[in-house]
Formats: C-alpha cells, structure tokens, sequence
C-alpha cells in the first residue's frame, strides 16, 4: 500500500500566522489569500502554559491513589512544548517502562513511523518489544488480538485509516465481539490500534479518510479521537489501560501544527466523555478531531466578520453564544455532556470530515432529536464532508471548513 | 527494488561516470554471485520454475508409519507409546464418533439446533492433542473438539455448550453449537469466521516467548481446514510467525472438501504443505489417518516451534467422512458409494484398533464394553444437559464490554424489560420462549 510521509506542515503555520495576525489586528485586513482558514498554531484551544496544562479538565494522575490529595493540587509537576507526535510517543513510552508486557508493532514503526510518533522507542525498549511486522493489515490486528488474549498489552499502528480496512473482519468480528461469545473467559482488552486519520490538505482518496462511523456500530470496540498533544497523550494512556479494545485515530494534520505544553507525568483522560470548549446558551456545536480548529475559526468570524463576510452574517447573530464541544470518544459517545446542551440550546450543528450519509452525525442527530424534541428550535444540521470519495484536487470544496461551518450556524440560528 | 535503484543512482552521481558505476555493479555482483536483497545465485539460464506441477515425483510426500491394517511400514520408526497411552488414544478416538452419532441425531430431531462431526479425522484431532502438551495454548476452527476430551473437558462441558444452558461455560449460551472454549483447557473459544485464528496464533504465541515462565515451553498450535487457509488471515498468519519469530505450530485438516468444494477448486498448487518453505518454515506432510504418524510428527514438530522459536506446518491428509455440517448433504455433490468405500478401506480408528489387537492391547470383549460405557456415559450427560434452562435473560446484555457497560446497552436492557412486562405474558412466542430461562425472565422483569 502507498505510504507517504508528510513534510513538515509548514505552509499550514504560514497559513495560520498570517491569519492571526489578521484576528489580532484592529485594522481592517483583506483576508489571506488562502481565505479564512484554521489557526490550529494559535488556537485558544491549546494550552500553552504550564498552569493550563496541568488543569486540564478531567485529567487524572495515574501515579497520584485516590485516597491522596486532590488532583488541583499540581505543585511539583511539569509539563514541556510537545506536538501532538511527540505526545503520542511519550504516551507510548510511559506505557511501555510501566508494563513489561506492552508491545508496539506495525509497518515500519520500529525506524521511528512514518509520522514519528515511535521515534526511539526501539532502541529505548528493544526490538523485541518495538518492532516491524510484514506488510499485512489483517495480520497485525490478528496478531494484536492473540497477544492480547495472553494478556499482553498490544498497541498496534496501521499507518493509515484507510488502510484499516483489510483488518475490519479481525477488529468487528473478532476482537469486538470476543469478550462477549467466551461467556467473559477471554478478552482483548489488552489491544490498542492507533491509526492516522482525516485530511491533511494532501492526501486523496487514501491518506484523507475518517473511517470511525464505520465502528461505531461495533459494539465491543471502543473508538477515540483526540483534537491536541495533551488530549492525544491523555486519551492514548487511557486507551491502552482500558479493558477493552480501541481504536485510536490520531489526526494527521495535527502531529506537527498542534502544539501544547504536555504534562511530563503520567496521567489519563476519561474515555467516553466529550468536553465543553466554549460554553454558549443559543446553539451547540459538536465535533471531534481537526474540525475542532475549523469550528473555533468559525465562531471568530461569526463574531466579526471580515468585511467581506459582513452581508452574510446578520448583525444580530455576532454576538449569538456557541456552545463548542469536542466529542472525543465516538463509541461510546457521552449522550449525557451533548443532550443536556442541546435541550439549554434548542439548536445544534454536527461537524465531521466523513461523508453525511450514515456518519456518526445521523446517529447523534437521531438519538438527540429522540431525546430533545421539545427542546429543538430548528433541525439538527449536519456539517459534513461530501458523499464521495476525497478527491485530490478538490480537497478545499470538500472538508467541512470554517465557511460551510459558520453558514450552518446562521443557518441554524436563523431558522 | 527501490532500494537497489537508490543505490544504483548514488553510485553514479558519486562516480561521475555511468561506466564506471557499471563496473563496479557488476565486480560487486560478481564477488557476491546475487542481489543485495536476495541470496539467489546468479544464472544465465532463462528457466521458470515451479517445484509443485512441474513433475509428479516432486509432490511432498506424505508419512505413514502403520499401514492399512495397523502394521508398521518398512523403514517406520514407531513413536515412543505405552499401553496406556494407546488405550486412552483409542478410547478417546472412540468417543468422537459416539457424541457425534448422538449430537448429530439430537440435531436431527431438533433438540440442538446445529452440529458439526468428525468422522474420519479422529487420528489428526486425538494424535495432535496427544502430542501437545496440556498447556500449549490450542486456537481451534470447529472440528476439534477432540483435542478438548484428551485434556478432560467433561461431557458435561461439551453438551452444555451444545445445548446453550445455564451450564455452559464456553459462552453462557451466546454461540453455536461447537463453538467451544476453556481457559482452563488452554483452548481458544472458537468462532465461526475462517481462519481469523490464524494470525491470533502468531500473536499468541509471540506473547508465550514473551512470558518468562513459558518461553521455551509452551506453543500455540493452530487448527483449520484446508479451505480456510485459501484465506487472507492464512497468509498473513503464517507470514508473522516466520517473520516475527514465534513458536506456533499450524496444523492443517486437509480432508479434501470445504462444504461443498473439493480441494481441486480449492488450489492449483501441491496441497497446503507446499506452501510452508514459501514463507521459509518446516514443513511435513503426514498421513491424517495414521494416529501414530500424527503424534511423530506433531511431537517433532513442536520441538523444532520450541527450538527455533519459528512456526512450523505440518499438513494432515485425511477425509471428511461426515457431511459438513447439520445444514450439509454431501450426496448433493459426492457419490455415498465413494463415502463408504473410504469409510472401509482406511478408517483411522479401525487401523489403530488391529495395532493394538498386534499388541495384545486390546480384544473384542474391551471393545464391546467400551462401545457401551462410551454411550451410557454419553447419554447420561446429554439428559442431563437436556433438563436445564438456559441463563437468565440479563446476560443478553454483559460481557459485550470490560468494566461500566455504555449507556446504550443499559438503556436498551431496560426497554426490553419493559416490554416483556408488557407482551411477555401475552405474546405466545415471548412466552414460550421465556420459560426456557432460568427465572423466566425475573431478572429482568424484577428490577
């Protein structure tokens, strides 16, 4: 199978310069010749400081016990500027000195990945504990599942989601659904698969996918995306240590461009809990993975517009308060954190890279209109990447970007 | 290939002459007589080569050491056996077809609903489990349920599961009939996919070399047809344990049809065993109905998994007597007449049987009272499966996830709680239904 590596995102940091200086400035700018584009280098979203860092919410320090003081209490700890590889490799390496019986294995991985994220590991932890495997998608995840039904924590890497798919009979028939046919007497709980996913501005039809709305109806999987360094470290730590099998899709396009001050300890994120970003009263906007940058790109420009935007954007509409939440894990996906908002809203908009029909946003939008029909002021909208394969060329009019995002919210708010 | 490409332009840019770069490519593969990427021996000579349909004598052959009428071969070396041992083969090669003509006549009457025998592989299933040691972790495709009688899972396990009743150990009623499991027995539960095992194996028994306390001891022995190794998961099976080294022995059933299918539309190559030096493991092909040949080879086999460290094939030849399964007549597309001939001239039991009778081990009188033991034993169970209820209802719903169960799957145990509140009593097939579970449904009903 085709396997590129990405060179450093750097017109994305040009890109994302450019357009912060154009959201800092008091002057009036024509907009970048790229048009509005996501700022993920200077996203509010990522913590930068050592005091954001460590008080992100939900996180749990896996070396603190319970009966110890509360986790506000951070004195002591550090964290250091990672990028969301590096995290992913940190994660992997506190797994690894913790449990001898972790492995990291999958297409050539042991060299350091094409994305970098095992760099060192073997020769930190040994080839037989960090190593190639032939060429076989099927194979690996096969061969995660035996390890892990010894018991042995197995973290696989297939090197991209769209690659996934030689192993879906492995993963949906047999490692999703071996707990429950062996009565409880086996399990794979020990079976982490990381994979990269969605778009990366270049990546076609193979090297674009979002492939999680394909699992979500495996029941027995669980499957996580996280959106930064901290995230991706924190849901990773928590993925593998989970009694279950997951499927961990870590967005390609943020391995270099996210950048966060990561805690240094160890430390897990919840799985199945999505987290409020922005808290808003009018509408909830719900998404996962990159498309966490383009929608808070999107509720800046809702909120002042550019001049060329201004006749699209009503003026009553600027000051409308989104609600911005980031899913995070999709199977089980936390019905709790999106139906409370959605019933205080009344309006909400889905944003994901997949095609619409049959994503994970026609299964929210069911189970949320199931459960907030009184509540609903305007239908679910769904913000989503076309019905159709991700064709090279075309990529800009096809990912759900700021512009489509933020008509939706007019859409939606003006309904 | 990329590789030798970079190398070649490399060479040329640093030489600055193409001819020069020339001279050296062809002084190094002058002094080293092959490619950087292979240890194949440079020749002139346009040649395809195929070792399998090029000629019949270049066939792998097949070890035997008893021949028909259970007499060693000329040149044979018998395994290292002892009365008892051949007697708890023989009886436990006997008891496979007692459950099977049981279980397959239950399924005929509709009290199960689905069975799978093994008539005529009883050699390769007992053979290969007596040659194992009780702790190699045993991953199975279906057709194996000897190799769980030899290391003592009960009757009572093997109807239970079969049954699906609150007994059921294998799977809480969850699977099909045959689909078996034990932790305890070190064998896999086994599930309807094929050869999906197959790569599990390789990790299995990567993690055994992991294990301090089993490494250099323990395998993982890996079971399935030779249709299923036409799958994709074969291949990559196979391709990991050789690879990443791991002691897992693979053990294919070659017994000339998969349903329907004969191995002629199965594969063009010389059977399965052909395949092994592909993937650079040993390889044996055995005589399937030859139980001692079995143990030989498996035991031998298992030792080079042990002392390379590597995976090994071993393919037994054998012939499926029954029908595929319950939901299977194999008259539809053989000859009973072909059936039957097998079933006299090379019946793995019956072979076994005039060895031990040549080694006053046995006689008619054993025979006739293990016949009758065997089914007394086996009937005793099966009443006793018959009688019981299956689990309660709730654990439709456990398992399914480690640690908290999601919100669905709570909030869906709920509303078929409700509405077996509302129609269990009054929809006849709920009804009906709900009296074969332990507490009727209580469980559910109750809370």
């Amino acid at each position: 199978m085709l396997t590129t590596t990405f060179p450093a995102s750097t017109r994305a940091a040009r890109r994302a310069l450019s357009f912060s200086r154009r959201w800092n400035s008091t002057s009036a700018e024509p907009p970048p010749p790229g048009g509005h584009l996501p700022s993920i280098a200077t996203s509010k979203v990522l913590r930068t400081t050592r005091e954001t860092a460590l008080r992100t919410p939900g996180i749990v320090w896996t070396d603190e016990d319970a009966s110890g003081p509360s986790r506000e209490i951070v004195g002591g700890r550090e964290t250091r500027k990672m990028n969301t590889y590096q995290a992913v490799r940190d994660a992997m390496s506190i797994a690894l000195s913790k449990d001898d019986n972790a492995v990291v294995f999958g297409e050539d991985v042991a060299f350091g990945g094409v994305f970098r994220c095992t760099m060192g590991l073997a020769e930190e932890f040994g080839r037989e504990r960090v190593f190639n495997t032939p060429l076989t998608e099927q194979g690996i995840a096969g061969f995660g599942i035996g390890l892990a039904l010894m018991g042995h924590t197995a973290i696989a890497e297939i090197q991209f989601a769209d690659y996934i798919f030689p192993a879906f009979d492995q993963l949906v028939n047999e490692a999703a659904k071996i707990r429950y046919r062996s009565g409880g007497t086996y399990n794979v709980g020990g079976l982490t698969i990381r994979t990269p996913t969605m778009s990366v501005g270049h990546g076609g039809l193979y090297h674009s996918q979002s492939p999680e709305g394909f699992f979500m109806g495996a029941s027995g999987l669980k499957v996580v995306i996280p959106r930064s360094p901290i995230q991706a470290k924190g849901l990773l730590l928590g993925s593998i240590r989970d009694p279950n099998p997951v499927i961990f899709m870590e967005p390609k396009v943020l391995y270099r461009s996210a950048v966060e001050q990561v805690p240094i300890d160890d430390y897990e994120l919840p799985l199945g809990k999505a987290e409020t970003l922005v808290h808003g009263s009018d509408l909830t906007l719900l998404t996962w993975g990159t498309p966490v940058y383009h929608c808070e790109t999107a509720l800046h420009m809702l909120a002042s517009p550019g001049p060329s935007l201004e006749a699209h954007i009503p003026k009553s509409l600027r000051s409308a308060k989104i609600e911005l939440i980031d899913l995070r894990s999709i199977l089980p996906w936390d019905v709790e954190t999106i139906t409370e908002s959605v019933s205080r809203t009344g309006r909400l908009v889905i944003v994901h890279e997949a095609g619409m029909t049959a994503g994970v946003g026609a299964e929210i939008s069911a189970e949320v209109q199931r459960r907030c029909f009184l509540k609903l002021d305007a239908p679910v909208k769904r913000v989503t990447g076309w019905d159709t394969p991700v064709a090279l060329q075309y990529e800009k009019f096809h990912i759900p970007d700021a512009i489509r995002i933020v008509d939706a919210l007019v859409e939606t708010l003006t309904y | 290939m990329i590789r030798n490409l970079k190398l070649a332009a490399i060479s040329r840019t640093a030489s600055g002459s193409v001819v020069k770069a020339r001279k050296i490519c062809y002084t190094a593969a002058r002094r080293q007589e092959h490619l950087p990427n292979s240890s194949s021996p440079i020749t002139p000579k346009l040649e395809f080569f195929n070792s399998v349909t090029g000629s019949s004598e270049k066939q792998i052959p097949t070890y035997r050491v008893l021949d028909g009428v259970g007499k060693p071969i000329d040149g044979a070396e018998l395994p290292e056996i002892d009365e008892a041992l051949a007697r708890k083969l023989y009886e436990t090669m006997q008891l496979l077809p007692t459950l099977d003509n049981v279980l397959y006549n239950v399924q005929r009457q509709g009290k199960i609903s689905f069975y799978m025998t093994a008539h005529g592989e009883e050699a390769t299933i007992v053979g290969s489990a007596a040659a194992l040691a009780m702790d190699d972790e045993v991953l199975g495709q279906y057709r194996e349920m000897g190799v769980l009688l030899w290391r003592g899972f009960s009757l009572e396990n093997v109807m239970n599961q079969c049954f699906g009743n609150e007994l059921d150990t294998s799977g809480k009623g969850r699977q099909m009939p045959v689909h078996f499991g034990s932790p305890q027995h070190h064998f896999h539960t086994i599930s309807s996919p094929l050869a999906t095992q197959i790569p599990q194996a390789a990790g299995v028994a990567y993690a055994l070399r992991r294990t301090p306390s089993r490494r250099s001891r323990s395998i993982a022995a890996c079971f399935f047809g030779e249709g299923a190794a036409s799958e994709g998961d074969f291949h990559a099976g196979l391709l990991l344990a050789s690879t990443i080294p791991s002691p897992a022995l693979f053990i294919a059933r070659n017994n000339g049809f998969a349903i329907s299918t004969p191995s002629t539309e199965q594969f063009y190559g010389d059977g399965i065993a052909s395949r092994g030096p592909g993937y650079g493991i040993d390889t044996i092909r055995v005589d399937g109905n030859d139980v001692l040949a079995v143990i030989s080879a498996v035991r031998e086999a298992r030792r080079r998994c042990l002392e390379q460290g590597r995976a090994v094939l071993l393919e037994a030849m054998t012939y499926r007597v029954g029908h595929h399964s319950t939901s299977d007549d194999s008259f539809a597309y053989r000859a009973r007449s072909e059936v039957e001939d097998r079933k006299r001239i090379d019946n793995p039991i019956a072979r076994f049987r005039l060895f031990m009778e040549s080694q006053g081990w046995w006689n008619a009188d054993e025979e006739t009272e293990l016949k009758a033991r065997l089914k007394a034993n086996v009937m005793k169970a099966f009443k006793k499966a018959e009688g019981l209820k299956r689990c309660e209802i709730g654990e439709l719903f456990t398992d399914v996830y480690g640690g908290e169960q999601p919100w669905n799957i709570k909030e869906q145990r709920e509303e078929l709680a409700g509405l077996l509140k509302k129609y269990g009593e009054t929809w006849e097939p709920w009804r009906t239904e709900l009296a074969k579970f332990k507490n009727k449904g209580q469980d559910l009903l109750g809370r």
